[in-house]
Formats: C-alpha cells, sequence, structure tokens
C-alpha cells in the first residue's frame, strides 16, 4: 500500500465523518492507555517512596544481639544474661567464611552534644570503617571513621544531618570544629545527611559517630559489644548461613546451640524479600488492569469498524466496481484502525504523562525531587507499539469482512 | 474479433432452488458500436451487464473484451480490468457521498496510483467537458440528479474505458434531464467513438441507440438495427 498524503486523508475523511462516533470509540482505547501508563506510573513512584525508607542499608544485612537465656547449659542455669564481645567477630571471621563484613556496633542514647551554646540530644554510636557497608552514609561534608581513628582510639566524629543542623546554624563545612559531648572534644571529620528510615539503634540524622575503640575506652565498654551485624557474601542466602552463625556464637559464650530465645536476628533479607513481592504483586495488577482496560478498548473499535464496515457496504462496493483491489480496500480499514486507536492512544500517553508531570511537581521539595513517577520514554514508546498492533488486530476482522464485499452485493443493496 | 465477444455464456444462481439466469448468450459488439438491452425485470439483463462489467462470473462459456479472456480473474485482476478497461454509469449514480464531484471524479485514478496533482487537472479537464466547473467543490447531495449523473459519467469516462457500461442510466431521472443524459451519451459515442452500452426497460430510452438488444427468459431475441431512430413512435415518453 502507498503511503502518502492521499491514503492518509481518505482515512482522516472517513473516521471525521463519524465525528462523534469515532471520539467515542477512541475515549476506550485513550483511556486504557491513560489507567496502563498512570497506574505504572504511580506504582513506581510509590514503591521510591518505600525504598527512599530503606536507602542506604544493606538487603542483606542480619543484625544479632544477646537476650536472657531460656535454656540450662553446661552447669548455667537458665535466664542468664550474656554478651557479645570482640572476639566473636574474630571467631566468626574464621569459622564462617561466607560472611562478607561483620562489625560491631554499640551506642548510647540522650548524650547531650555541644557546640559553643547550640546544644542537641543526639545519639552516640561507635562502629568500625566497615559498617559504611551495611548503612551506606550519604557524606555531604568530609569523610567517614577510618582505620587510622580506629586504631589510634582518635577522638573524631561524624555527625548526622540534624546534629549538623542544630549546632552549625549557619551551614558551611564544619569539619575540623569542635563538638564537647560528655566533657569530651570530639572534632568533627564528616557530616552524613542518610535519611532513610532503616537505621540500627537510632536514625541516622540524630547520632554522633565515633571510632568503637574511642567508644570502647571512653565509656569503659571493655571487651563488650552490643550488636554485631553481619553481610553475607554475593549469592548466599543469609537464612541459609544463620543456624551456623549462631552455633559458633553459642559456643563462645557457653550458650545452648538450641536456644533461639537467647540470640536475638534480625534478617533483613527476609523483610525485604516480602517489600519485593508485594511490589511484584502490585505491578502484576497495574499490567492486569491496564491491559484489560486497553484491550477492552482495542475490542470496542474493532465492533465499530465492524458496524462502519457493514454502513459503509455501498461505498465499499463502489470502490471495488470503479477499480479497488480487495488488498486495498483491506488495507483501508486497517489503517483507520490503526490510525483511531494510535491518535486515541497517543492522547492517553500525552495525558497520562501530564497527570503524571503534575504529581512530580507535587512532590518536589525545595527543588529535589522524592521519587519519579513519571513513565520511561522506552514505556511511552512499547506502549505506543503495543497500540500498532493492537489497532491492527482490532481492524483484522472488519477489514477481512471489507474485503468480502462483492461489488454486485453493494448494488443489489440499494 | 470484436470489441466484446461473447460465446454460449451460462450463468446458474444456486441459492436454494437453482436459476438459470443466462441459457447460452452470444454476442459481439463492436468498437464504437452504442447499442442498448432490453428486457423485462428478470429477464436476465442486469445478470449479463454483471458479466459484461466484471463484476458477476459466468460459468460456462467466453467472454473476450478487447482480445482478453475474462474469465476466472482473481479479485485483483478483475479490479483491475475494471478500472482501465470498463466505465460503470449507475441508476442511482453512486458517487460516495462524502466526497466532492472532483474528488469523485478522481477516485478511478487514486485507485491506479496517478499523483495528485495530474489526478485533480484531469478530472477538472473532464468536469469542464460535462460542464460542471463550477460544480466541482460541491457534494452530491448539493446537486440535481442531471449533475450528479453527469459526474458519474465523468467518473466514468477519466480512466479513458474501453466502453461504457450504464445500468438504467435514466432511472432515477425526470424525463427532460433524461433526455439530456441521452443526449450526451449519444454525443460521446458518436464524437469521441466511445463504446456504449446501455441496459434499460425502457423503450424511449433504448430508441437513442443505434442497436437494440432484446433479452428475454435469459437468450437472445432479436436484434434491432436503429439508426434511424424510429423503433418507437416517441408518442410517450415517460
Amino acid at each position: 500500500m502507498r503511503i502518502d498524503r492521499d491514503t492518509f486523508r481518505e482515512i482522516l475523511d472517513s473516521l471525521l465523518r463519524n465525528r462523534s462516533r469515532s471520539l467515542l470509540t477512541g475515549f476506550g482505547v485513550f483511556w486504557g492507555v491513560f489507567m496502563l501508563m498512570l497506574l505504572s506510573g504511580g506504582g513506581n513512584g510509590f514503591r521510591e517512596i518505600l525504598e527512599k525508607n530503606f536507602e542506604g542499608f544493606a538487603h542483606n544485612t542480619c543484625i544479632v544481639f544477646p537476650t536472657e537465656t531460656t535454656k540450662p547449659y553446661k552447669g548455667f542455669q537458665k535466664g542468664r544474661y550474656w554478651s557479645l564481645n570482640l572476639t566473636d567477630i574474630d571467631r566468626l571471621r574464621n569459622l564462617v567464611p561466607e560472611l562478607e563484613t561483620i562489625s560491631p556496633l554499640m551506642s548510647l542514647w540522650g548524650k547531650s552534644v555541644t557546640n559553643g551554646d547550640k546544644l542537641i540530644t543526639a545519639t552516640v554510636k561507635g562502629v568500625r570503617p566497615d559498617y559504611s557497608n551495611i548503612e551506606t552514609p550519604k557524606l555531604v561534608y568530609g569523610r567517614y571513621i577510618n582505620q587510622m581513628d580506629l586504631q589510634d582510639t582518635k577522638k573524631v566524629c561524624v555527625i548526622g544531618k540534624k546534629v549538623y543542623k542544630t549546632l552549625f546554624p549557619e551551614g558551611g563545612d564544619p569539619c575540623g570544629n569542635m563538638v564537647v559531648m560528655d566533657g569530651v572534644y570530639y572534632q568533627v571529620v564528616g557530616v552524613d545527611y542518610n535519611e532513610g528510615n532503616m537505621n540500627v539503634n537510632g536514625r541516622a540524622d540524630e547520632a554522633v559517630t565515633i571510632p568503637q575503640t574511642t567508644m570502647s575506652r571512653t565509656y569503659n565498654f571493655g571487651n563488650e559489644i552490643q550488636l554485631l551485624c553481619f553481610t553475607a557474601k554475593e549469592g548466599i542466602q543469609m537464612a541459609d548461613i544463620l543456624p551456623k552463625v549462631r552455633g559458633v556464637i553459642a559456643r563462645g559464650h557457653y550458650v545452648h546451640p538450641d536456644d533461639e530465645q537467647a540470640m536475638f536476628m534480625i534478617n533483613t533479607q527476609v523483610l525485604f524479600g516480602i517489600i519485593d513481592n508485594l511490589f511484584k504483586g502490585i505491578n502484576f495488577l497495574v499490567w492486569l488492569i491496564g491491559l484489560g482496560t486497553l484491550l477492552a478498548g482495542a475490542i470496542g473499535v474493532s465492533n465499530i469498524m465492524m458496524v462502519s464496515v457493514k454502513e459503509r457496504t455501498t461505498e465499499i462496493g463502489i470502490r471495488r466496481a470503479i477499480g479497488a483491489t480487495p488488498n486495498q480496500i483491506l488495507w483501508q480499514i486497517i489503517a483507520e484502525s490503526i490510525v483511531l486507536t494510535l491518535v486515541a492512544g497517543m492522547m492517553g500517553i500525552v495525558a497520562s504523562v501530564l497527570v503524571l508531570g503534575a504529581v512530580e511537581l507535587g512532590m518536589t521539595e525545595d527543588g529535589i525531587l522524592k521519587a519519579t513517577f513519571q513513565v520511561s520514554f522506552g514505556v511511552a514508546l512499547l506502549a505506543a507499539l503495543l497500540l500498532s498492533v493492537l489497532g491492527s488486530l482490532a481492524g483484522l476482522a472488519p477489514s477481512l469482512r471489507a474485503m468480502a464485499i462483492k461489488p454486485v452485493d453493494a448494488m443489489r443493496d440499494e | 474479433m470484436a470489441l466484446i465477444e461473447l460465446r454460449d455464456i451460462n450463468k446458474t444462481y444456486n441459492n436454494g432452488q437453482p436459476l438459470h439466469v443466462l441459457k447460452g448468450i452470444n454476442l459481439d459488439i463492436e468498437r464504437g458500436e452504442f447499442v442498448s438491452i432490453m428486457g423485462a425485470s428478470g429477464s436476465g439483463k442486469s445478470t449479463l451487464l454483471n458479466i459484461l462489467g466484471i463484476l458477476d462470473n459466468y460459468d460456462t462459456g467466453t467472454y473476450h473484451l478487447a482480445g482478453k479472456l475474462i474469465k476466472d480473474l482473481t479479485e485483483s485482476k478483475a479490479a483491475d480490468y475494471r478500472n482501465r478497461m470498463i466505465g460503470f454509469i449507475f441508476q442511482s449514480f453512486n458517487l460516495i457521498g462524502f466526497k466532492t464531484a472532483v474528488e469523485n471524479v478522481e477516485l478511478p485514478l487514486f485507485y491506479q496510483g496517478v499523483p495528485r496533482r495530474e489526478r485533480h487537472a484531469k478530472a477538472m479537464e473532464y468536469l469542464e467537458k460535462l460542464g460542471l466547473t463550477q460544480w466541482a467543490t460541491h457534494f452530491p447531495n448539493e446537486m440535481s440528479g442531471g449533475q450528479r449523473q453527469r459526474v458519474a459519467i465523468a467518473r466514468a469516462l477519466i480512466t479513458k474505458p474501453e466502453i461504457i457500461l450504464a445500468d438504467e442510466p435514466t432511472g432515477a431521472l425526470d424525463s427532460k434531464t433524461s433526455v439530456e443524459v441521452m443526449q450526451l451519451l449519444k454525443q460521446l459515442n458518436k464524437e469521441e467513438g466511445i463504446t456504449i452500452i446501455v441496459v434499460t426497460h425502457e423503450s424511449g430510452v433504448a430508441n437513442e441507440t443505434d442497436k437494440i438488444i432484446h433479452i428475454k427468459d435469459g437468450i437472445i431475441g432479436n436484434i434491432e438495427e436503429n439508426t434511424t431512430h424510429s423503433a418507437w413512435d416517441g408518442s410517450v415518453m415517460k
């Protein structure tokens, strides 16, 4: 078939002849695409908002901390309190090679931190440098705690966003300045803007992070630690190695290896798995609803084209009598269907992009976008392609019927 | 060889009860003739016209049009022959309602793939020949019956066909316009030498043609030479 201005005019002529009908039919397709785009964009945005909460937190982390024993073991009665210590780190590293990062964490809450006349109540956290593998800091100034700080028990700290805003309201790089906590001066070496809602032992934006050795010495922890965080190596399921971890720790502390309640373990992989599945489900629903609506629209187009062909029997008969080949008729009807579907669908894409754009505008704070709702160009392109396919499929049955119209039948129709 | 050569054409419709409509038609029509096919309704004249116009198939026999055997053609071949060799004029004009006069006239050329400008110029030329220049951009429903039929004639002529088939061309027209249309066809035949076949049941119309072929019950009756146009006394033209 020739694709030129004439062919296109023929198509437009017949579509515009029944303006309101074309409009209403097109609306079905429009709505289908609009819903599909809107739902998938909205679903993505929602997901991003939720994922923001877990931002900067390793997905394969496990956190373990000791509680009261519930089983007697090796001469110890049940109901005993015990604690983890730094030796556990070495033991785990030697005996459980599947672990990637093993990092201790200790915290003290409600510490007053001052800078001159500015004061804030913050959480102090003692960490090792590799803790950044568990909770990734978003450093806007300076650096994180490093190995030198740890070895030399340096009095340095990384402060959270809220701490920074309160103690240094004038802004600017605070690194090199001193803050005071419990009468000890710490030099600020970094500012952490991590705002994720998933943190261990208190929000990151209200935390003052210092080297673990400094923490142990200043607050007399000795060899003890409060909790251990570890991540599994790539490709290893945390749940598979947890019993091994439990056994190693239990042996070191005379805790019954089967005493599950003596050791509290939080496996984030399970948590993230649940959320992942939730979004898979939402995505599935979005596509089911969107594609269903779109399909209903396409069937509407097919139906109307069928009626249109029936109505135009005479016209098609005339065209055939004066020399149109069956193929020319076939293509004309299919092209009409494609144009109708595509134009309506494009409007749907444009409308959904506008609405999603407006949503994004509403979600923007201080010029920073909270979550992307907009559909990508690729998705829009895919939708357009899908529309063309749907349009031609919708036009297929009516065009075959049109092709079967014999000129004689048309004349007899008078 | 004659322009149209029908040899023992048989046609049976099988709609429930078989209906033998054409029972061995033999007919020759020479180039440049102006003939009419006359018969009562049900005589098979419309079927004959459909076969002549390659709109319908026949069962047995042969039909040669301008030396080409017209039998068991594919749909697209038939469409191509119709487009290039035959011009149709219908009783109810059969113009496309949402197209202007000039667009209707252009349509056969559109299916030939003639460029738009050339097509338009040609259509305007034919409209002018039929005195419809000022009606070119009007839609069929804005025109009188006579004007519509003249647009249809222009459409039939534009591909320079071998024959013009007119199926009751005056059936929907008043008597005055009927005379005008017949005069027009006669003029086209005389001046341009176009072969014209008119199917009608009206003696007055048939009388305008040079040869009258009577068809009755699916066979050809007598063929009347009518060069003097005196086959009918003209007392009750409609």
